[in-house]
């Protein structure tokens, strides 16, 4: 322990000891010395809950101390395991120029092998435990596309990434599901909803809101001319049913049900299917039209998941917002209405505009694969952002 | 070949309609597309077709000439449900008269806690005897027996509602709780007007009420009316034709001795549900 925080103090270049195999910009060396920091003040607290136990265990501050303390077991284990890697760092130190080639050769490897553990505390292990665990992170997703301008090319587009979605979805083994779909005269779909049901899905496709567009030539233009299109998608948390935090999200009162179409004298008299409804939250007005199941009930329930998961959303949004007022926060909310990603059939590439990537292969991005690729780029931009945030605020 | 099928339903039934109802075809590919487009084509209804109708939260089997449940039934039954979902102990007997497939009993079996319910239907029609008690079977409700306190139950009989023998006829064991029908109210005017796909399709007995359509109305208000026929606090659910709410009442009242009454709107904002009191 003195060993490292002696190095801890010693900015500059004894710090590039902690991962001595890679040459580091200053600027990351420095955001490793801040988490080792932030990392070393958990620790201290925990030292001072510690002392703060009394000895019988009989305050009733106790038990929140002692949970307190449980809970940043993680953060003791990895910092114990800091603090031998680089004890053992530092014995093979003096190995490097020992007389001996072979023990040379041995310290060597060695060495090598503890920078990459090192390394991958202060880069991984430790910036995942800092930083405070989601409340979003077992929800599923609802993610609601629209076809935006370019008519029925739009349209078009609109199944190629209901398709890409699809697809990513039976990779992932997500249950995919589309709950309502419309669809347009030119043979596309005008909107669509799916539900994709599985740990995480929310988190991991959050970042696909915003208008996506399409650069082609339309199947049905003669004249060979590039087209620009666009479609908009929302992916909304998943408020399914039985999720217990439904309550809080709207009253009974404030949603009227409405049916579609009139049925004449009903009843007995008619036995076509009209099951059609529509709900409007008064307070928000928002407004869910639902239509795609035989029954009414059927449709009303999902309806209200529909609108369950808008509300969510916005409640979402807001926390972030409120977040953002009363201390400086990086981490962005989905714009929806930001162009974040162009595919480019005539170049086969797609770009996301965000993080600035470029992927070559188009068409393994509308088959799911390479979808996949984006999404990992943009969490990591993401997690980033959240640690740089967490760094900034301590 | 899919646009021929679609071209050929909008032409019956409206581009939206036929879009929706395509779609639905699709997912039962247990039958061949082109025969449920030609079959719905010449005026079937789409259930029939399809062999099933959602219901609440049931998907019932469903046969010709067995009535098609309606949505406006699924809505007051579930109302019905919440209505009586709480003072429920003891187990209650309810009564379903007209019962076509079941689906106003077993709706209630399946959302009222288990034990709580023993349902019995009666219809006229065997083939309607047969389908409540293949969805029954379907639900895995099983028919009511003294081993059996735990589980909703449901047991169906034959009989003929308009028939002075008819108690004995269904064996009927009152007193009941609750009494629900369902039963038909189109009048011989209104008859004529039928589209199409329910008067050539669904039973003529399952809708035919009469020359006033009021017909079973009378026989159930005679029947509720007999001494120890409904347990005090018993309730009295009929659906009724859009404009049959104030002569329903009115027979309840006067005929079926039931002072407390009131009517429910279905989701068109047309009566339909009369509710009467013990
Ligand atoms: C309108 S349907 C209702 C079916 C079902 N309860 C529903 O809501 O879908 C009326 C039912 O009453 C039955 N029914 C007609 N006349 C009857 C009679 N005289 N006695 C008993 N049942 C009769 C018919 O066979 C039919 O199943």
């Amino acid at each position: 322990m003195l060993l490292l925080s002696r190095c801890l103090r010693t900015p500059a270049k004894n710090l590039r000891r902690f991962v001595p195999q890679r040459p580091f910009h200053d600027q990351a060396d420095h955001k490793n010395v801040r988490i080792v920091r932030i990392l070393e003040k958990r620790i201290e607290e925990r030292k001072r809950l510690f002392s703060e136990l009394s000895e019988e265990m009989s305050s009733p501050d106790d038990i929140s101390r002692l949970k307190q303390l449980k809970e940043s077991e993680p953060l003791q284990v990895a910092w114990d395991d800091l603090v031998r890697t680089r004890q053992l760092l530092n014995e093979t130190d003096s190995l490097l120029s020992d007389s001996d080639e072979a023990m040379r050769a041995l310290a060597v490897e060695e060495h090598d092998s503890l920078g990459k553990s090192l390394a991958e505390l202060v880069e991984t292990t430790i910036p995942s435990l800092l930083i405070p665990p989601s409340t979003t992170s077992h929800l599923s997703a609802m993610l609601e596309l629209k076809s935006g301008v370019g008519g029925s090319e739009a349209s078009l587009f609109l199944s190629n990434l209901l398709r890409m979605y699809l697809r990513l979805s039976n990779v992932r083994r997500w249950k995919a599901n589309v709950v309502s779909q419309n669809d347009s005269d030119g043979g596309g779909i005008k909107d669509a909803i799916v539900e994709v049901k599985g740990e995480g899905v929310f988190e991991a496709l959050r970042w696909e809101s915003g208008v996506h567009r399409v650069q082609r030539v339309p199947a049905t233009e003669a004249s060979g001319r590039v087209h620009t299109s666009t479609v908009a998608i929302i992916v909304l948390p998943l408020m399914e049913e039985t999720d217990n935090h439904n309550e809080e999200l709207f009253n009974m009162e404030d949603v009227k049900i409405e049916v579609m179409r009139s049925r004449g004298a009903g009843g007995q008299h008619v036995n076509k299917t009209e099951s059609a409804v529509r709900l409007t939250h008064i307070p928000t007005g928002i407004t869910v039209s639902m239509q795609d199941e035989r029954s009414q009930h059927q449709n009303k329930r999902r309806a209200f998941t529909v609108l369950r998961s808008r509300l969510m959303d916005q409640k979402l949004t807001r926390e972030i917002a409120e977040r953002r007022a009363t201390r400086q926060n990086l981490v962005r909310t989905a714009d929806r209405s930001e162009k974040i990603r162009t595919y480019n059939y005539a170049q086969e590439r797609v770009t996301d505009h965000r993080i600035g990537l470029t992927l070559k292969n188009l068409s393994s991005v509308l088959e799911g694969d390479g979808l996949q690729d984006f999404l990992d780029a943009l969490q990591k931009d993401h997690d980033e952002t959240v640690l740089e945030d967490m760094l900034s605020g301590d | 070949m899919h646009s021929k099928l679609i071209a050929a339903l909008v032409q019956q039934l409206g581009p939206a309609q036929a879009r929706q109802e395509f779609r639905w075809m699709l997912k039962h590919s247990e039958h061949s597309l082109p025969d449920m487009v030609r079959r719905r084509c010449l005026g079937e209804p789409l259930q029939y077709i399809l062999g099933s109708q959602p219901f609440g939260p049931l998907n019932l089997l469903i046969r010709p000439p067995v009535l098609i449940p309606r949505p406006e039934t699924e809505d007051w039954v579930l109302k019905l449900a919440d209505r009586i979902s709480t003072p429920l102990k003891p187990p209650k007997y309810l009564l379903d008269l007209g019962t076509g497939s079941g689906c106003i009993p077993l709706l209630l079996c399946h959302l009222l806690p288990p034990g709580t319910l023993h349902a019995h239907g009666v219809d006229i029609s065997p083939h309607a005897i047969q389908l409540a008690t293949d969805n029954a079977a379907l639900y895995g409700i099983p028919p009511h027996s003294p081993e059996n306190t735990a589980s909703n139950t449901f047991k169906t009989s034959l009989g003929n509602l308009l028939a002075p023998s008819f108690c004995d006829d269904a064996k009927l064991q009152p007193p009941y709780d609750i009494v629900t029908s369902n039963p038909p109210y189109i009048s011989w005017n209104e008859y004529l007007e039928l589209p199409r796909s329910v008067a050539n399709y669904e039973d003529p007995k399952a809708l035919f009420g009469g020359p006033t359509g009021l017909d079973f109305y009378h026989a159930i208000a005679r029947l509720v009316r007999r001494d120890g026929f409904l347990r005090p606090g018993a309730i009295v659910a009929l659906e009724i034709g859009h404009e049959q709410g104030q002569d329903v009442e009115h027979i309840m009242r006067v005929e079926g001795q039931l002072h407390d009454t009131e009517v429910w709107s279905d989701p068109w904002g047309k009566q339909r549900t009369v509710l009467a009191y013990r």
